[in-house]
């Protein structure tokens, strides 16, 4: 975030109109309380506050660097204490020679000047505490927004996805399809049809409770995954094979629902759909550094020439991972020859 | 009937094709010549069988349904067997012989052996109606992907992001791609539409070409420009053609 002071023209013109005051009322008290010549008073008012108001605009810097998230708060406090006695030394020392050099010849003004530099002094520290105060006010808000902004945006992707997942898991072309072949088992394989039936409906039921959640368990997830692919299984027989590796501390691990299924649908589309021989397709979790590392690969016909929808699902689930962790490059797609390799990291 | 009705069951799965076997032993009038499992094998057994009748599913691997009907020669009575395509529906609907929805019972099926029968029967011409099907399915509001080429029994796949690019030849066009060049009997307006514009653009009456391929346009004279090629080769530019070009360009 820039520096709002500077940025913004709203909060510039009422930090400006601020010190306006400010110097006024100072102008104010000086003549009437401290009997300082009107036209001394102005130069003075005008010289000091113009510097506090250059000096304010820079605080902004020290508070910026200053978080919650980069120390802690008593590192932040020695910090701030540090910078409240320099920045108001600086102040005092710079206005007390600008109007010593204005008035060299007025020795009562001097005098003056010289015995209240101890009160400009604290009033320094209290110009400090105040601006660096609106500072924090202005950080948080901000992140405040930013935080329910991007909470909002999530929630909008989520029911996009949850939407596209019910147009998409419960894809028309797989669901009358799979009705065909359960049509078809009837005459031939009754037991295998009712299996089939009980399978797609476990799979639609459980497609259709997930949405409203946003994470579930990975093991839950996978469960779900296979069942989608027992039901490709019937319909392509031999062209695929499914293989698992599961790294057994993974299983309680929560991952972000709907990640997993339309990622092996994606590698049924492109693997299986496209291709006339076997496809292998291999899921692998296992945790990585502070990662829980997921990778799906299946080879493919490279002679296959792509259809539409390539990269679509993937995408999704791109801005998916990015909303919910806030962080890039949590999903990597590698293209090796004649194998096709998603590898999802998830945060711990 | 003294001649039974050969027909093929063409679909990529197994238990779909069972079905309408199965359903077919209820119909003896219809023989079983054959089954296969992709577009390719199709072709090829289309023409070695010469069936009268087909069953045809659409998404299949290699060839769909639709770019094998672009490129058979002479296509029997087709009844497409297909589970979802909201456009091939439509397309159906005005078309072809019939289409069944999976899954389709067993009447329907009759419904539709029947209405194939009175076509093969009264030995209709149904290139119009394929043709008539295959406009329709080329209004999609998707662009190309790929084009299905066929030269002597060799079928080509070319990716369109291959084609180089497309010159008008009479009645046919000629797709220059980086795998060879194809003649294809389709319009240069065809090509115009169907094209990502992002990607192709017609420079010339006679040529469409990829953007990516053009290396840079020269002044041939005074107001004439020809686009040099990637691969060296110049083609004319029309002064339409020119102005479009120098859009993308400038961007």
């Amino acid at each position: 975030m820039g520096n709002p002071f500077i940025k913004n023209f709203k909060i510039f013109t009422v930090y400006l109109l601020i010190w306006v005051f400010i110097s006024l009322v100072h102008n104010a008290v000086i003549v009437f309380l401290l009997d300082v010549k009107l036209e001394q008073a102005f130069t003075e008012s005008i010289v000091y506050n113009t510097l506090y108001f250059l000096l304010g605009i820079s605080l902004w810097y020290t508070v910026s660097y200053n978080t919650l998230e980069n120390y802690t708060p008593v590192k932040i406090f020695i910090n701030h204490s540090a910078a409240a006695i320099i920045t108001s030394a600086i102040w005092v020392l710079a206005g007390y020679y600008i109007l010593i050099n204005i008035f060299n010849d007025d020795k009562i003004y001097k005098s003056y000047l010289f015995n209240s530099g101890i009160w400009r002094f604290m009033i320094g520290i209290f110009f400090y505490a105040i601006c660096v105060a609106v500072d924090y006010v202005i950080i948080y808000y901000h992140n405040f927004q930013q935080k329910l902004f991007r909470e909002s945006e999530l929630n909008a992707l989520v029911k996009e996805a949850e939407l596209k997942s019910l147009k998409y898991q419960i894809n028309p072309h797989f669901i009358f399809n799979s009705l065909n072949s359960i049509s078809s088992l009837t005459l031939s394989n009754p037991d295998k049809a009712r299996e089939m039936t009980i399978k797609l409906s476990s799979f639609l039921r459980s497609t259709l409770s997930k949405n409203e959640k946003q994470k579930s368990k990975l093991s839950e997830e996978i469960a779900n995954a296979k069942l989608y692919l027992d039901i490709e299984k019937v319909r392509f027989a031999d062209k695929f094979e499914f293989v698992e590796e599961l790294d057994p501390a993974c299983k309680e691990l929560e991952i972000p629902s709907m990640i997993l299924q339309p990622l092996l649908e994606n590698a049924i589309k492109h693997g299986v759909y496209e291709s006339l021989d076997k496809v292998a397709i291999n899921l692998k979790c296992k945790p990585e550094k502070e990662y829980l590392k997921i990778i799906v690969e299946n080879n493919f016909d490279p002679e296959a020439v792509p259809r539409k929808g390539e990269g679509i699902g993937i995408k999704n689930i791109q801005n998916r991972m990015k909303l919910i962790y806030n962080q890039d490059n949590l999903v990597t797609v590698e293209k090796l020859n004649s194998l096709f390799r998603v590898n999802i990291y998830i945060p711990r | 009937m003294e001649n039974k009705i050969k027909a093929l069951v063409i679909d990529d799965e197994k238990l779909a094709r069972d079905i309408v076997k199965t359903y077919l032993t209820k119909h003896p009038s219809v023989e079983l010549a054959g089954e296969c499992t992709n577009g390719f094998d199709a072709i090829k057994m289309i023409n070695e069988l010469s069936p009268d009748l087909i069953f045809l599913d659409i998404q299949m691997p290699k060839l769909t349904g639709f770019e094998m009907l672009e490129i058979l020669e002479n296509p029997p009575v087709i009844i497409f067997t297909t589970a979802f395509d909201q456009y091939a529906i439509k397309a159906f609907e005005v078309n072809a012989t019939d289409y069944l929805l999976k899954p389709f019972s067993e009447e329907r099926f009759a419904e539709a052996i029947l209405r194939a029968t009175k076509q093969i029967e009264n030995k209709n011409d149904n290139t119009k109606q394929i043709d008539g099907l295959l406009k329709h399915i080329e209004n999609r509001d998707e662009y190309l992907e790929r084009v299905v080429v066929k030269i002597g029994q060799k079928i080509s796949i070319i990716p369109v992001n291959d084609i180089k690019y497309i010159e008008a030849q009479d009645d046919y066009v000629m797709i220059y791609s980086d795998n060879g060049n194809f003649l294809k009997q389709k319009t240069m307006k065809y090509f115009e539409q169907n094209l990502d514009p992002a990607a192709f653009l017609r420079i010339h009456r006679s040529y469409i070409v990829n953007i990516n391929n053009i290396k840079q346009i020269e002044l041939f004279e005074k107001e004439s420009y020809f686009a040099l090629m990637n691969d060296g080769k110049k083609l004319p530019v029309s002064k339409s053609g020119y102005q479009e070009l120098k859009l993308i360009f400038d961007k």
